[in-house]
């Protein structure tokens, strides 16, 4: 997470279907409290023990992380929409997300539009429905030309171009122009080509 | 003049919109995105701002105080560097999550790339209020969360928007940084009324005000940042202002730029 980092934008993605209600179900498990009264600054201390504030508080935790984690996968991963939630609502943003991952990694990453054209776009959709992002956007660009390049690309895209470009980026330090390193990249290009 | 603590007017920066916004009359202040601003190398134009005595207030995007985890050590730090770069008097973020997974529930850690909602319910509560005074903190200003749009809703909530809000205040001394485009937003999308969560929250805890365009088409609400106000929305501004002065209001607009920000209209 550098300065130069792209962020997604704060926009809400945009809905394409009627607003429903969705069912009511309550599949969230009740809070465990370890008094009788709430107070202001949110005491619930009792000492060691299963209910200690140190268990209450991961035990809360952990309720909360499988319960998003749940819905994110079930957004970006392809996983089985967890009970309750409106599944038509669930596709729209799973949608939504991925329009938006591809429109991010356009702009980080404009030489993949550009050698990739009309098929950029189908293309990222296609990847990203396998692969859901774990770290930053442009690792994201990165793992999508080189899924490509393992997959490859359609009959009349610029593969060498798209090859080049992720070989130039996919190492771990910015490369040299100095003339040694670039004949040396210029072998790796050929022995890669085989 | 305007009072200490008062922000004013403002418009959202962005660098593809710097010379626009720089150029604009009757602009007290902007808000930029916080990870898109390098502490280290600041914009040009956010200095050139700076130095004409506008206020500049970093905006976080990627910190989901709302997710399951404690808040990142190292982006909170991010944060705060950005906010005393630019001498900001606050720093705003928002009520989502925007990854999952990981450790705490042994699968993969999966990145949003979006702001989520989170679960109206007292678990979740609880550990927005940790992660909010953890960010609170790591701060060297005061922070505001900002209420997010979403298209999906959680089965079983336990609160309303108002309540939620309401106590997340009470509990943390966070300010508010209520958007009232996401407002109707929900309205629109949810069935959620943005009056009984003006009711609800509590007012005298907002920081400013966020105001954008959109339109409706097919009966959905879409955010949009090319579009003037709505009228609705203008209305919950105005219910909104009835209730208390904002002490700023910010325009958030991409394109389509008026030559001073019209209240009314545009």
């Amino acid at each position: 997470m550098g300065c130069r980092a792209a962020s997604p934008a704060a926009g809400e993605a945009g809905a394409e279907t009627e607003p429903t209600r969705s069912p009511d179900t309550s599949p969230t498990a009740p809070a465990i409290t370890t008094t009788a009264s709430r107070t202001p600054g949110d005491a619930e201390a009792a000492p060691d023990g299963p209910g200690s504030r140190a268990g209450t508080d991961d035990a809360r935790r952990q309720r909360v992380a499988l319960a998003q984690a749940a819905l994110l996968s079930a957004l970006v991963a392809g996983t089985p929409a967890p009970e309750g939630f409106d599944r038509v609502r669930l596709g729209v943003q799973a949608r939504a997300l991925a329009a938006k991952r591809a429109d991010v990694v356009a702009k980080v990453a404009p030489e993949l539009p550009e050698i990739l054209a009309d098929t950029y776009r189908p293309a990222f959709l296609a990847y990203a429905q396998r692969r859901p992002m774990t770290g930053g956007y442009r690792r994201d660009a990165l793992d999508f030309a080189e899924h490509l390049l393992l997959t490859g690309l359609p009959e009349d895209a610029d593969t060498r171009r798209l090859r080049d470009w992720w070989l130039e980026r996919s190492g771990p330090a910015p490369l040299s122009g100095r003339p040694a390193a670039r004949l040396a990249r210029a072998t790796r290009r050929v022995l890669l080509r085989r | 003049m305007r009072e200490p603590g008062r922000l004013g007017t403002g418009i959202g920066w962005r660098p593809e919109i710097a010379e626009a916004v720089e150029n604009m009359a009757g602009i007290d202040w902007v808000e930029a995105v916080a990870e898109n601003v390098c502490p280290g190398h600041l914009p040009e134009s956010l200095l050139r701002l700076r130095e004409r005595g506008i206020t500049v207030v970093p905006h976080g995007v990627s910190l989901g105080l709302g997710g399951a985890d404690r808040p990142d050590e190292a982006r909170l730090t991010a944060l705060a560097e950005r906010a005393e770069a630019l001498g900001s008097p606050l720093v705003t973020e928002h009520i989502a999550f925007v990854r999952a997974g990981g450790p705490l529930t042994a699968s993969p850690l999966l990145e949003a790339g979006h702001l989520l909602p989170v679960p109206r319910t007292r678990d979740a509560l609880h550990v927005l209020c940790e992660n909010v005074r953890a960010a609170q903190a790591a701060l060297p200003v005061p922070l505001a969360v900002e209420n997010i749009a979403a298209l999906i809703s959680w089965p079983g909530e336990e609160m309303t928007e108002g309540q939620f809000l309401y106590d997340l205040v009470d509990r943390t001394g966070v300010r508010l940084l209520i958007d009232v485009a996401n407002l109707h937003t929900n309205h629109v999308n949810r069935g959620e009324d943005p009056a009984k969560a003006l009711d609800e929250l509590p007012v005298e805890a907002i920081a400013y005000v966020h105001v954008a365009g959109g339109f409706e088409r097919d009966g959905v609400w879409h955010d949009s940042h090319a579009h003037p106000v709505a009228r609705p929305v203008l209305d919950i501004l105005a219910d909104l202002a009835s209730r208390v002065t904002p002490p700023g209001v910010l325009l958030e607009r991409d394109e389509n730029f008026p030559d001073r920000p019209n209240w009314s209209g545009s």
